[in-house]
This record gives C-alpha cells, structure tokens and sequence, in this order.
C-alpha cells in the first residue's frame, strides 16, 4: 500500500512541479537556516567534560575597587584570580582533591631541524591539572608536584606539536627548546579538545584549540613567561619594584583557578576555606569590599562567562521564526494544492476509497515532501555553517553535523511539512464526492 | 474602486488561506524590521572613525627569541629601516593599537585627592615622536613629543611619564571647561608623579570598540620593551600599502633571532576584532534575502494556482466586457486586501519581537520610522510579487468562457 502511495505521490509531485518545487525549497531553507544556527548553538551549549562537569570548580574571589558598586552575583566579579592569591591557594592545605592554578602565555619554538622557528600558545599550570581535568596521554605522564615545587624546565606537549617535531615518535626524554631555553618533554597529549574550552573561557578564547604545551607555572614565572590573555587592574602596581616584581604582588587578575571537588558537603566546606582565606588576608588590609566568593562548577562557569552569547540566541530566535514563515508558506501552497485536485480525490472517493485512505495517500505525499525538504534543508545546513565558519574566528570545533543534528534535521522537516499538511490532508479528505463529481 | 466589494466576499470564502498568507507577510514584517534594526546597529558601530589613516596603516609584531640580541639597538635598526622603505610616511613603535580588541587600560585622575571610582578610564598608547603623525592624528592644540623625552618602559623599569598627548573627548572628560592643555593629571590617588597634558588631538578611539568611553585614549612617550615583543605601526601613502608591507615582511624575517608574529593591514585588524558584528549583519542579511524571497515566491505560487482554479471565471468577466487591466486590478486589488490586513497584523508582531529581543538580548528599540518604511518596502514586494499571475490571468482569452471544462 506505501509504496502505490508513494508512487501516487511522485506523480502528483510531477503535475505540479513548480508548486511542490517550492514548498521543498521554502522548507529546505527554513530547515537550513534554523539547523545553521541552532547547530553553533547547540555544540556552544554543550557540557565539555561531562562526566566531571559538576565535580570541578572555578573559583572567584572579589578583591575588586571598595568603591566600585556592590556584587550581586558571580557575574559582577573578575573571573580571573591574583597571581598571589593563586599561589597561597595551591600551597595551602584545602578540602579540595586538587587544585590548579594557570595562565595562558606564547613562546616561539625553535626546531632543532632547518625549520623556521614558529609561534605556539602555552599553558603554565601545575602538575594536578592534567588528572583533574583527565587529559589522555599518548606517551609519558604528567609531571610530578617536585618538579612544580623546583621549578623545573619540563613540558607535556600536544600531538600535534609531537608530530610537527618528532613525525609522531615518542618524544618523552627529549628536549624542546622555546625562546632561549630548553625543556624536556615528560609526556605527550592525545588529542583533546574541550569544546567550549571551559578552563580559559574569557578573552573570546573560549573555543579556541588547546595549548600545545602546558609547563610548571614556577617556572614560566622564573623566565618571565607574560599572560597572553586579559589581565585586569583597578589599583596601580606598586611603583617601588621592577615592575615585574610590583605586577607579581598586584591586585591585577590574570590567573584562572580551579579546583576538584567531590561532594555537595566538600563543595560547602571548600566555600567555607575561602571565605577564612579572604578574611585572613582582610586582616592584612587587603580584600576591602565585603565578603564575596564564588565557586561555580563547568555548566554554571559557562552560564557565568556568557559563553553562548546574546548574538547567538538572537539568530536562533529569528531562524526559528523564519522556519514559521516557511511552514506557514508551505501550508498555503499545499492547501491550494489539495484544493485543486478535489476532482480527483472525488473520484477516488466515489471508485470506493474511504476517507482514511484518502487521509493517508494525501499524507504519504505531504511526508514526501517533507523528506526532500529535510535533504534540501540538511544540505544548506551544511552551507550555512560552512559559512559560520568562515564568519567567524575560532569557531572551527563548533560547526559539524553530528549524526544527532543530521536525524533531527530530517526529522523536523518531516515532521514540520506533515505538521503543515495535517489540516490541508483532512480537508480535502472530508470532501463530499458526490458534488464535485457533478460538476465536471 | 467597486470592485472592493467583491473581492473582499470572495476573501471572506477562503478565509484560512488569507489568514495563513496575511500571518505569513506578518511574520516577515517582524523579523525582517527587527533584523533590519539590528544590521543597521551594528554596521553603524563598525563605520566609527578609530582615527587612524584605516585605508594606509599597517601592524608588525615579532618576537625576538634570543636574550643575547640588543633589544635597543634591533629598535633603532628595525625604525630606520622601516620609514626608509619606498612608500611610507611615517612609522613609530607601540604596544597596542585603536580597534584591536587588546590594550593596555589606565585610570587617570584630575584631582588627586579623588576616590579612585572617580578615576577616568582610557586606552594607553605608547609611541615615540613619530606616533601623531603615524596614526594620522591632528593636534587641535599644544604640541608633540620631542625625542628627548621618549623613555624605554620594560619589567625592569617603568618610567612616569612626565608629560601626554590626550585625545579630546579625553581631555573634555577630565577638564569640562576646556582648558585641559597644561593641567596637571595623574595616575593614580596618591598624588606622586604628575603629568602635564602637552597636546591634544581631535579623536583615536582606544583598543576596545565595544566599551563605553571608546573615544577615550592618551598617548605616552614610551619605547615599549617587554620581554621580546616589538610592535611597529607603519603609515604608507596612498596606495602603497601592499608594497610597503611586502618589503617590510622581507626586512623584519632577514633577522633570524625573531619571529615575525603579525603582519597584517590596520582594516584587517579591525575587521577581526568587529568579526562578530561583521558575522551579525550578513547572516542577518541573509536572513532578511531569504526570507523575502521565500515570502514572494509564496505569494507568487498561491496566486498563479488561484489563477489556474479560476480559468473559467476570468473567461467569463472577459467575455462580459471586462478588459485585461481589469483583470490585472482585480488581482493587484486583492493582494494589496491581504497584504494590508498581514501588515496591521505585523504591526503588533514587529513590536512585539522588538520588545522580547530588547528585554532579553538588549538589541535596543527599534525606531518609529522603521515601521512605515518596512510596511512599504512589503505591500511593494505582494505587488511585485503578484503582478506576473496577475499578467498570465490577464491572457486568458475570453473565448474559454464557452468551453465545457
């Protein structure tokens, strides 16, 4: 019965080509416009590391201007901690599992081989940071808490700094040199892309491609390694010092801070180490606005830092009425549509069709429709990110079809042009043939 | 004009497909006037003045990757070269530039005994004596720097500046009165070290386009020297900048101890840090072509099927006398009917939208005048849209009229 349906439908699609050709375009390009932006706004909005999201912490604390207005919520603190208050963190004795403290800097490489020294973003951190936010190794290991506690010259780089190098070949032992000093590699990345990338969020880095080397933050201090990220000040350094030194000991926030916390009652009893931390260091005349800290784990940290911007939302919005439109012009065209063929419907109703058949031949025909517009609509997705990606910058993690995207972009267009033809295949189904027959 | 009547009984019979087609041109209404909005927002950020000569200005940076390597020198060497190049008007060092999206901030203050939330923020450019000339800046009072008073500002040593060039939305902001050149100003609260304001030139926006005080920057004597990054803003004469920044991409990778990390023209620049206004107003320009068009060709199909159902009556009405014009009205007449029922419609839906897009996204309200102009620019494109049916009914001959089917 579907397949004399379907052929029925592909015949009445060829005798009004132009017609059925534009509800499939109208709801192609509804289907694609809508997918296009949902997609971006989908893969922004995703959990990065969901098996730990809600077990990791960004921590904020509100060493900001007593002059500047009160703090309401986590988004009118500086997502960025101290570089001091980093460092009396990460050495002091916390209910967290583990604690990193980082910053994000640049270092020009310089191969061993012929090659033009080129460019490569940097992580300095602590050694915690690769368990704690579980980064696969292909060779070798994170360093250890010695090596942070020495300063030491080492480094884990990424695969595709590995390959760039050493053609892919287990690198660990051997050295790296960045700017006029050498590292030695204790371990290689496997591919790992966090998208957003939840750990630096702000700088519009948030879905940039991970660092591909990370090394102990002692020791990028030591060099000086500079942050390449935002950093922010309210109070001039201290003029007395290098400014090195006076940039070290500031109020300027550059670090991010996170730290690996179990349970809802250690998350609480975390809360409370910082709130003693901030009020040990108001004793010391710093911290002079009232008591604010916050801790916010991977979802809230996003929803914090506005990761899916208002922009994106927008499009959504607008492409979701866009999509109406379509349906909407679809319902039209198909209703004038079935109108037309009465005739032909009276006929078939008078040769003994029963108006449920008449209901789902007609249906077949509209899910038809559907599905090539679900195609047509599927494949100017494609052109539309195609397109995001060009618009934008950094936003290349952020625009492919998953297989989820592709089902439900078929799915919605199906369901929206059967959706559109459910009143215009009842309609023509409910005619009485008796009539219409008379007068042909 | 009688023949409203008629057309609007014959309306009122089909009462779902005028609605479904008004609800259609209404929809499109909203969006195309609130997508119109913004794109017009956004696009006049993006054509601010940073002040600079945009079309003739181009950025270097490069990293220098050996201590061993006079920094000092590599900048005496490196100016020289550069505004000897055939093609350039002026060049100066810097560490940071208008539009760029990253500076260096700064709090300055008229009055030292003032609580620092009263402190004026700006954008902080540091540049040699070429700087001015560099970025193509008028003085509208005082003078410039002199090359004795540029000092090296590294980790190790942060000179105060004694005197700076302000830009004059700057300059009104700290002294209303208007005589902000030779006043005294300082950097921070505790009254130590001030600064006199030697010149005063008429706009540079600072690094960041999307803050409040943009228009707000100052310029400092320094020669910036932090860890190996060297920046070099190049000015060319018209129509030389290709060339200028082929020659000096040549000179700068002679030196094998640096890494030339950006070259790139000042519009380039800009257009990477407005990226996501530039993104904003084509895909909603898209949006608003698509949709037009989706929105046309609908009514193009509903009519053209319409005219198709009433081949015989259009026959008919020719046979009794009426003319090809009349039919043509007819059709005109009945598309404006429902075009301007959707737009009333629309009316409250652009409104509607416009609110919920501002209290959620803050796009800001949408103007008046934007409602007429999209009510027109629509009933034109129902016209447009229904005028080749409306021809093709026109040509129905009369004689159809007499056939049985």
């Amino acid at each position: 019965m579907l397949s004399y349906y379907l052929r029925l439908a592909f015949a009445s699609i060829r005798r009004t080509p132009v017609l059925s050709a534009l509800m499939v375009l109208a709801l192609g390009l509804g289907i694609g416009a809508f997918m296009t932006t949902f997609t971006v706004y989908y893969l922004m909005s995703g959990d990065p590391i969901p098996h730990k999201s809600h077990m990791l912490y960004a921590v904020q604390l509100d060493n900001w201007d007593p002059n500047d207005p009160p703090t309401e919520s986590a988004k009118d603190v500086q997502p960025q901690i101290t570089y001091q208050d980093g460092q009396n963190l990460v050495n002091a004795d916390t209910p967290a599992i583990r604690q990193a403290q980082m910053y994000a800097s640049n270092v020009i490489v310089v191969p061993e081989s012929d090659e033009p020294p080129f460019d490569e973003s940097v992580r300095a951190t602590y050694h915690n940071f690769f368990r704690m936010f579980d980064v696969p190794f292909l060779y070798g290991q994170p360093w250890e808490r010695r090596e942070d506690e020495d300063h030491a010259a080492v480094a884990v780089i990424g695969r595709e700094l590995n390959d760039r190098l050493f053609d892919g070949a287990n690198s660990v032992g051997k050295n790296i040199r960045v700017d006029d000093q050498f590292l030695q590699i204790v371990g290689v990345i496997d591919d790992w892309q966090p998208t957003p990338r939840f750990y630096h969020v702000d700088a519009g880095g948030q879905f940039d491609d991970t660092e591909q080397i990370f090394l102990p933050l002692s020791w990028a201090i030591d060099q000086p390694l500079l942050p390449s990220g935002n950093t922010n000040c309210w109070k001039p350094p201290d003029e007395d010092l290098s400014l090195l030194e006076a940039f070290l000991q500031s109020e300027c926030v550059w670090n991010q801070f996170w730290a690996e916390i179990e349970t809802p009652e250690q998350a609480a009893a975390y809360k409370d180490f910082l709130d003693n931390y901030v009020r040990d260091q108001k004793a010391l005349g710093r911290f002079e606005r009232p008591l604010n800290t916050f801790i916010s784990n991977v979802p809230e940290w996003l929803e914090v830092n506005e990761v899916v911007t208002d922009d994106n939302r927008v499009l959504v919005r607008l492409s979701f009425l866009f999509l109406l439109v379509c349906v909407l012009n679809t319902v039209g065209l198909l209703l004038a549509k079935f109108l037309g063929k009465s005739g032909e419907v009276a006929l078939r109703r008078a040769m003994g069709a029963s108006q449920g058949a008449v209901f789902s031949q007609n249906l077949v025909e509209v899910g038809l429709i559907g599905v090539l517009g679900g195609l047509s609509g599927t494949g100017l997705a494609w052109l539309g990110l195609r397109a995001v990606e060009s618009l934008y910058r950094g936003y290349q993690h952020l625009v492919h079809l998953d297989p989820v995207m592709l089902t439900t972009a078929i799915g919605l267009a199906t369901l929206s042009a059967i959706l559109a033809g459910l009143y215009p295949v009842w309609r023509v189904s409910r005619l009485a043939p008796a009539g219409l027959l008379k007068t042909q | 004009m009688n023949e409203i009547g008629p057309i609007f009984r014959a309306l009122t019979r089909n009462k779902l497909g005028v609605f479904l087609i008004a609800l259609q041109i209404a929809l499109t209404l909203a969006i195309v006037t609130n997508a119109a909005f913004i794109i017009r927002e956004r696009a006049a950020d993006i054509a601010r003045p940073s002040g600079l000569d945009e079309e003739n200005t181009a950025i270097f940076i490069t990293t220098l990757f050996d201590s061993k390597v006079d920094q000092r020198q590599l900048f005496r060497d490196d100016l020289e070269a550069l505004r000897s190049l055939p093609g350039v008007l002026a060049a100066t060092p810097t560490q940071s530039t208008p539009a760029s999206g990253g500076g260096w901030g700064e709090d300055i203050f008229n009055d030292p005994e003032k609580p620092s939330n009263e402190a004026i923020n700006t954008g902080k450019f540091m540049v040699d004596e070429h700087g001015l000339e560099t970025f193509g800046l008028e003085l509208v009072a005082g003078r410039n720097f002199r090359a004795d008073e540029i000092q090296v500002a590294s980790l190790d040593e942060m000179p105060t500046s004694s005197v700076l060039i302000v830009s004059q939305a700057l300059a009104d902001e700290l002294f209303p009165d208007g005589n902000a050149l030779g006043q005294t100003i300082w950097d921070s609260p505790d009254g130590e070290d001030p600064m006199e304001i030697i010149g005063i030139y008429e706009r540079m926006q600072n690094a960041w386009p999307h803050s409040s005080n943009v228009n707000n920057s100052v310029l400092v004597p320094n020669l910036p020297m932090f860890n190996g990054t060297m920046m070099y803003v190049v000015r060319t004469e018209p129509g030389q900048l290709a060339s200028v920044m082929a020659a000096a991409e040549a000179y700068l990778s002679e030196n094998r101890s640096r890494f030339v990390d950006v070259v790139r023209s000042f519009e380039e620049q800009k257009n990477r840090t407005y990226s996501r206004d530039i993104a904003m107003v084509k895909l909603l320009t898209a949006v608003i072509t698509v949709l037009t068009a989706v929105t046309g060709l609908g009514i193009v199909g509903l009519a053209w099927f319409s005219v198709t159902q009433r081949r015989k009556q259009i026959g008919t009405r020719r046979a009794l006398g009426a003319t090809r014009y009349d039919i043509v009205r007819y059709f005109m007449l009945e598309n404006g009917l429902i075009t301007t029922f959707g737009l009333v419609i629309g009316l409250a839906g652009t409104v509607g939208l416009n609110w919920f897009l501002d209290t959620q996204y803050e796009v800001g309200r949408v103007p008046l005048w934007y409602l007429p102009l999209g009510m027109f620019a629509l009933w034109i494109l129902g016209q447009l849209a229904v005028l080749l049916p409306a021809r093709r009914a026109a040509n129905i001959p009369p004689a159809i009229a007499t056939r049985s089917v």
